[in-house]
């Protein structure tokens, strides 16, 4: 029996991350699809907290503490490889979220350990050789389906492919030291910056609304603020919007900023070009309101409504406020 | 290990390398943003923008003809047009700015000592001097051999007396190659010497700036020699040498003016297109009528054959190609009488509003219509194609 | 100051004409290549340290078919003072792990003190392999780069990474590998002065047998992955237009999402 290892990332407050939980739920579907077992591993000393909430979504989760809490990702690459050969050769696959430090470990590992990678996973499942990643490339434009060649791989998974489920009942968390055995360079965190009023991270928010060159400048943003706090969800913008000094290049969705798969995407004054689509593209709903008629997001959008993206927008959020009530 | 320079990938006949791509994108890029903007306030002024000489300057688009051990860029015949099309997209006034600093400075090019051209280009190669191309006369336009400016020996210089007209940047130049008789008695295409004579010089004066109909921002100008002396150093080539010298730099400089052309013609193709997609009549865009598309279509074709050959041109002139006379007249007189067409044609398209200058194509009609005439008239390009085609009488 | 700059020719995205091979492989025929958005921004920040320091060079580094000095001029037009390129047939195909040990041995060839790659390509998008060849090599790795601040007499460089609640400020000792975003800045134009040196500069080319490599272990004959199956995504149901003024409009669209239960 050969298992799914599951790698699980905790974030500054040692919570375990909602990717990490769709990941480890992605997981077990795997495994009872193919025939596996999955275990939970958390590369990091002091991760208890976390784990016991991980432990929720899969039936066993290991906190290796043989890497310092706040060791890069390459290091707890290292200490992965080195239970692989040790304590874990029995895995076949290794799942990760394909976060920034998720996708750092994973070509650490994969270096290790010469398995392949297939990353930004939006879904998986088993087929006539195993495992099967689906991956969407070219801005959006194909959806893939791949294999390891050799039966043995590292899976990147990107937010919102499933919605996590926790178990009936919790499983358990043991803890592990294990020696790395690769040597990883030493780098040190000197300082960690939090910004003041840092925005809503986009990167697995359940909606986003985002705001394109149509906003006018950086004021323009608080209405939208105002109607990603009404909506529950994280404001993301265009490189136009960033390139202007509006706002924060984490917010930005696109080409060279971030792909994201929200439940809803409310596009205000955005039109639509490539380099933006190529971001959003795979929302599940995509509503957006512009004042030209003819601009590339009435082709994909699902409602396009033609206006001033002040005027709706704000009777838009009237109308959601009162709702709430 | 082999070594692999980029330089091995010349381009080939049909599709420009990425070097080329490059360059004139980056020159469209300045064009669009900086050059067209004053496109129509030059025309109105008919003042010579010596902000866009600066700017040409600073990005070193004047530098693209020179040699790079004297500061230039070393572009070929191609790189040099390909900018003076983007420019001219924009300005055919300020495309002309490279395409004049080509022109005059290829009589040193072709006949100057080593000497001569390390004193004068580098300040040419920086644009920190301007350069004029002096033969025409008020007596001798399409029969230039009959120019009746004189250039006397007297010791070690030169005693310059007679006039010239219609002198592009004549009034504006550092230097102007001036083209003078110094021997009357010699056979006709033997009379003929080429000097650079360093403005300003006794004896040498401008006596009339001319009012055009298009360029209007490019001083022509009228220009007097009384006396001028000039250093028997500053003579290209040998004595007699001038109208080989005057004929090989117009074979290498007509290019530019079919550059300019298809820059114009481009242009005015854009706006055209641009207005056709937007004016609605009769309840539709008026290039989805027939009679405006297919004068659209027959613009772009005929802009697009120009270009093709105009590149054609400048490849094989710089291959060294026998026929490089033919070639030079061959493009210029296709883009010449192209840009005339599709700017009238332009104008057309536009309807009432390509008459006023609330658009550009009036301007860029009536700036087309030099291509037709200097630089060699059209007639004057039949002739040379001609001649190539059926070679001398028996 | 050297500075090795990876860099990877990939299908022009705003081309719109990526497709793939029979056998799954990218068809790299299919579209213009131009370099990767994300390398032009690495190469600017390491232009802009080098010409800071007054010395130095920027070297390119590239996996690609013979073709690509062509798409590495524009980054020697840039600025860049020379380029390597590792190419060979058997190459066609590779995946990252293999492309991971090919350019991870490449770099064992060059002198330098700092490497820098862009965070993913557009056309892999995968962002994996800096973190594989720095692992190979035994370099320090700082990722996701808004800043860089080398100072070569320490023999340090700091770096500041976009973290989620903003940044991160991290250190290591020289040679390292650094991998960056478009936060770093928009690179430069290429000036018509750097597009015509760019003709002069040398492009050296490695292959596999120089670098001690076997052909059956890169390429389609090595790949680790094997793409089986592809499809255009389902299409999405029409566009609904709302034309009405802004209150009716807003209520259409809470209705709809309403609908939707987003609400």
């Amino acid at each position: 029996m050969t298992r799914i290892l599951v790698v699980g990332e905790v974030d500054a407050t040692e919570a375990i991350t909602k990717l990490s939980t769709e990941v480890a739920t992605l997981a077990r579907a795997l495994a009872d699809a193919l025939g596996m077992e999955t275990l939970g591993l958390i590369p990091s000393a002091g991760a208890e907290g976390g784990a016991g909430e991980f432990a929720r979504y899969l039936p066993t989760v290991v906190v290796d503490d043989g890497v310092a809490s706040g060791a890069t990702a390459s290091e707890r690459a290292a200490t992965i490889f080195a239970a692989l050969e040790s304590s874990l050769t029995d895995v076949h696959h290794v799942l990760l979220p394909a976060s920034p430090d998720g996708r750092d470990l994973a070509g650490a590992l994969s270096a290790f350990t010469g398995w392949g990678v297939l990353a930004n996973a939006t879904g998986a499942g088993s087929g006539d050789d195993g495992l099967v990643v689906e991956q969407s490339v070219f801005g959006g434009k194909l959806i893939t389906r791949s294999t390891f060649t050799d039966g043995l791989g590292i899976v990147t998974v990107r937010p919102n492919t499933v919605t996590a489920v926790a178990q009936d009942a919790p499983g358990t968390v043991e803890t592990r030291t294990t020696a790395p055995t690769a040597s990883v360079a030493g780098v040190s965190v000197v300082d960690r910056i939090e910004s003041e009023g840092a925005a809503v991270s986009i990167d697995d928010a359940r909606i986003i609304v985002s705001g394109g060159r149509g906003v006018g400048g950086a004021e323009g943003f608080a209405l939208l603020q105002d109607l990603a706090d009404a909506l529950g969800g994280a404001v993301g913008a265009t490189r136009a919007a960033v390139d202007s000094g509006w706002i924060a290049y984490s917010q930005q969705i696109g080409q060279t900023g971030k792909i994201v798969k929200p439940q809803l995407y409310l596009a205000l004054g955005i039109s639509g070009a490539i380099q933006h689509k190529v971001g959003m593209q795979t929302a599940e709903t995509i509503v957006a309101v512009n004042r030209d008629p003819d601009a590339p997001m009435a082709e994909f959008a699902d409602l396009y409504v033609v206006g001033d993206l002040v005027e709706v927008g704000r009777a838009l959020l009237d109308q959601l406020r009162a709702r709430a009530g | 290990m082999r070594s692999v320079t980029t330089a091995d990938r010349a381009p080939g006949p049909y599709r420009l390398g990425e070097e080329h791509e490059m360059l004139r994108d980056a020159v469209r890029v300045l064009a669009d943003e900086r050059v067209a903007p004053r496109a129509a306030e030059v025309d109105r002024t008919g003042e010579f923008p010596e902000d866009l000489r600066r700017l040409l300057a600073d990005h070193d688009i004047l530098a693209l003809p020179f040699p790079t051990e004297h500061g230039g860029l070393g572009g070929e015949l191609l790189t040099v047009c390909l900018a003076v099309e983007q420019l001219s997209r924009a300005c055919a006034t300020t495309g002309l700015i490279l395409a004049v600093q080509e022109l005059g400075s290829l009589p040193i090019t072709l006949a100057g000592t080593a000497e001569q051209q390390a004193r004068w280009f580098p300040a040419l190669a920086s644009g920190e001097q301007l350069i004029a191309f002096a033969l025409t006369e008020a007596e001798a336009g399409s029969d230039a051999a009959a120019l009746r400016t004189t250039a006397r020996r007297d010791g070690e210089a030169y005693v310059i007396d007679g006039g010239k007209r219609f002198i592009s940047h004549g009034s504006v130049a550092d230097l102007v190659v001036v083209f003078a008789v110094t021997d009357s008695d010699a056979k006709r295409h033997a009379r003929l010497s080429a000097f650079v004579v360093e403005v300003p010089s006794d004896g040498f004066a401008v006596t009339r700036l001319e009012h055009k109909m298009g360029i209007r921002g490019s001083p022509t100008a009228e220009l007097a020699f009384n006396g001028l002396r000039v250093p028997a150093a500053n003579r290209l080539g040998e004595e007699g040498d001038g109208w080989s010298i005057a004929m090989r730099t117009l074979d290498r400089s007509r290019p530019g003016i079919a550059a300019q052309a298809v820059g114009i013609a481009q242009g005015a193709l854009e706006v055209a297109t641009a207005y056709a997609r937007e004016r609605k009549q009769f309840g539709q865009r008026i290039g989805d009528f027939q009679q405006i598309g297919a004068m659209l279509a027959d613009m772009d074709a005929g802009v697009e054959a120009a270009r093709q050959l105009l590149y054609k041109a400048c490849v094989e002139i710089d291959a060294g190609a026998a026929d490089a006379s033919r070639w030079s007249a061959l493009c210029k007189l296709v883009a010449g009488d192209t840009a005339m067409r599709v700017t009238t044609d332009a104008v057309q398209v536009l309807g009432g509003y390509g008459y006023i200058d609330e658009f550009p194509v009036e301007r860029m009609m009536r700036d087309a219509k030099i291509t037709q005439l200097y630089e060699g008239t059209q007639q004057i390009q039949r002739l040379v194609i001609a001649r190539a085609l059926l070679g001398t009488a028996d | 100051m050297r500075i090795v700059v990876l860099t990877k020719p990939v299908p022009d995205p705003a081309s719109g004409a990526e497709r793939l091979l029979p056998d799954g492989r990218l068809d790299r025929a299919a579209s213009p290549a131009v370099v990767n958005g994300n390398d032009e921004y690495v190469l600017e920040a390491a232009l802009k340290l080098v010409e800071a320091a007054g010395e130095g060079e920027v070297i390119l580094l590239s996996m690609a078919p013979a073709t690509a000095p062509e798409t590495m001029r524009k980054a020697l037009a840039m600025g860049a003072h020379r380029g390597v390129l590792v190419t060979d047939p058997a190459l066609e195909g590779s995946c990252a792990v293999a492309t991971t040990r090919v350019l991870a041995a490449a770099l064992k060839t060059i002198e330098f003190d700092l490497v820098f790659a862009g965070v993913d390509t557009s056309d892999g998008v995968a962002g994996v392999v800096p973190a594989g060849i720095a692992a190979l090599n035994g370099l320090p790795y700082l990722s996701y780069a808004a800043g860089i601040e080398p100072d070569m007499t320490a023999r340090r460089v700091r770096v500041r990474r976009i973290s989620p609640t903003g940044f991160d400020v991290l250190e290591a000792a020289m040679p390292a590998l650094i991998s960056g975003t478009q936060a770093l800045g928009e690179p430069r134009y290429p000036s018509l002065k750097g597009i015509m040196a760019a003709r002069n500069k040398t492009i050296d080319t490695l292959a596999l047998a120089e670098l001690g490599i076997d052909p059956s272990t890169v390429g389609t004959a090595g790949a680790k992955t094997k793409v089986h199956a592809w499809e255009p995504p389902p299409p999405r149901a029409a566009t609904r237009v709302i034309r009405d003024a802004p209150d009716e409009a807003a209520r259409q669209v809470v209705a709809f999402l309403a609908e939707r239960r987003l609400v």
